[in-house]
């Protein structure tokens, strides 16, 4: 299967052992958007790299920046100013909503529901159009900076979030109604797909793939960064293991994050957003691990440097890398028609995988 | 897998009833939808009104900043700054000039390499390159994609400045106001 078949969620192929309609062994075969990002890390400085860093995840571009600007950060000892942080974690959670909702509408496709893409990218447009005025672009933002951000938010940024808080739980009800509490839509994805907790943690399975399987390991709760220990939000646990529980976790996700967000609105305080970096970034010679929670599980960030103005040598710890090899697990006994309801519900990237 | 009783000729009623319960909910909410606004816009607009607009800081388009009294007519001093921290390289400068006189005599740059990352505009000392709003950037052969000199001089006259993004100030915040930023 693949890698063009239009549900695969990019360049993907699936090499399928099948035996009559039922699937007996799934192989995935990745590599094909691979573009040695991590070997581009080598022959740039701190600084030029962080516009790759969008391009890994790139539903989830602002979280990468987060997760290599922490890392670069450790490693100078800077320590941006709470305003800062504020507006990172903000623009962090937003894109997590936007994330998701792609998920929900490519959920909804690959079960064969075409209506719910369209809203769920109707709302989306309301964060991209935040995104735009902020940092000028509204895919591959380059917002974050090292020891700040490319600018302070735009006046009627704040009225504008506050707006789309206020509709977006009345949204998230309807799509409920529309595509969650469907008949058809429930027996395409329950008691499918099933993903012990204890395969979900050998494979190094995160984010709401495991806490589908009922651990409820969230990196924001686990090893918090910035601002998140003084937020009130719920991890989402379900103990199912399915399809479901998966998609479940996700939507109620979408929830937590506008609490957040709404937290963030209150809270934001006044103050600089940028403190001051030396021109040229030549940290000390050492290794960081810095990690975050993407939409799709824990994204690290492995920097090694050697002192000099680049990076000795970079890993980005991917998500989606380690959750599609838990893919064929799921599979094991599933009908050929529910293979792309399970891709889906994994919820991959391959600009993620391959990186 | 789904449980055996389904199969029976009740259960099986059953979920027919509650698939067309669905699917009536779903038929419910697509016509709530039919008649809120529609979000799309015409691109080419054909009604008059102007396309869609991106707001000021958007990265789009080169542009060099005129400045009339300086050699060749530009702000720019050719300090190659932005041609060295490009991730792409895709900035070629050919300077001219010595000390105060110096300005580029050649500025090449490759929009079809470029992956507008702004660093070039925030590392010029003078804010004399910049980005501008123009998104429409699209040709049929990628030698049209090189901007060169005279291309970059021709769309800086219609900016006088280059494009910032307006700052939140004193609506930026909710805390008290003598936190707020600039005061």
């Amino acid at each position: 299967m693949g890698p063009q078949h239009p549900s695969t969620h990019g360049v993907l192929r699936l090499i399928l052992t099948i035996d009559g309609e039922k699937v007996r062994s799934v192989v995935p075969d990745i590599g094909y958007l691979h573009s040695s990002l991590e070997k581009i890390a080598e022959q740039l400085d701190y600084r030029q790299y962080l516009p790759y860093a969008d391009r890994y995840d790139y539903l989830n571009a602002m979280g990468n920046e987060l997760c290599y600007v922490r890392a670069v950060e450790t490693l100078l000892g800077i320590e941006p100013t709470p305003r800062c942080q504020w507006i990172r974690v903000m623009m962090a959670e937003m894109n997590r909503i936007a994330s998701h909702l792609v998920y929900y509408g490519a959920l909804a496709i690959d079960t064969g529901a075409t209506t719910v893409l369209l809203y769920c990218f109707r709302e989306r447009e309301m964060l991209l159009n935040l995104f735009e005025a902020a940092a000028g672009q509204r895919l591959m933002y380059h917002y974050f900076r090292v020891g700040g951000l490319r600018n302070d938010l735009p006046p009627d940024f704040c009225e504008g979030l506050r707006a789309f808080c206020k509709v977006f739980p009345r949204m998230v009800a309807e799509y409920d109604k529309l595509l969650t509490k469907n008949r058809i839509f429930r027996s395409r994805t329950e008691s499918v797909g099933y993903l012990s907790p204890e395969t979900a943690l050998a494979y190094g399975v995160t984010g709401p793939c495991l806490r589908g399987a009922g651990v409820p390991y969230d990196v924001r709760r686990a090893d918090p960064y910035y601002v998140y220990p003084e937020l009130e939000f719920d991890v989402p646990t379900y103990t199912e293991s399915d399809s479901m529980a998966r998609h479940l976790v996700r939507q109620e996700e979408m929830l937590q994050s506008v609490r957040i967000l709404e937290q963030c609105l209150d809270h934001l305080p006044g103050g600089e957003v940028n403190v001051k970096v030396p021109r040229r970034l030549k940290p000390d010679p050492g290794e960081v691990y810095a990690r975050v929670e993407s939409p799709r599980g824990e994204l690290g960030c492995y920097l090694v440097s050697d002192g000099s103005d680049h990076p000795y040598r970079l890993h980005m710890r991917t998500p989606s890398y380690y959750n599609l090899q838990a893919y064929p697990e799921m599979c094991t006994d599933a009908w050929i028609a529910d293979l792309v309801a399970i891709l889906g519900s994994v919820d991959i990237m391959l600009g993620d995988v391959d990186r | 897998m789904r449980k055996q009783d389904d199969t029976t000729f009740l259960a099986l009623l059953g979920l027919i009833a509650e698939g067309a319960r669905s699917i009536c909910v779903g038929l419910h909410i697509t016509a709530i939808n039919f008649f809120r606004p529609s979000v799309c816009e015409r691109y080419p607009r054909r009604d008059g009104k102007p396309d869609w607009q991106p707001r000021p800081g958007y990265r789009g388009d080169f542009a060099l900043i005129s400045d009339a009294e300086r050699p060749g007519g530009l702000r720019c001093i050719a300090c190659l700054q932005c041609q060295n921290i490009c991730p792409d390289k895709c900035i070629h400068i050919t300077p001219t000039g010595k000390g105060k006189e110096r300005h580029p005599k050649q500025f090449l740059i490759d929009a079809g390499l470029c992956m507008y990352c702004w660093l070039c505009v925030e590392v010029c000392p003078v804010a004399a390159l910049t980005m501008t709003p123009d998104y429409e950037t699209s040709t049929d052969r990628p030698e049209k994609l090189i901007r060169t000199l005279e291309q970059l001089r021709e769309r800086g006259k219609e900016y006088p400045e280059p494009l910032k993004v307006e700052m939140a100030r004193a609506d930026a915040t909710s805390v008290a106001p003598t936190e707020r930023r600039g005061d």
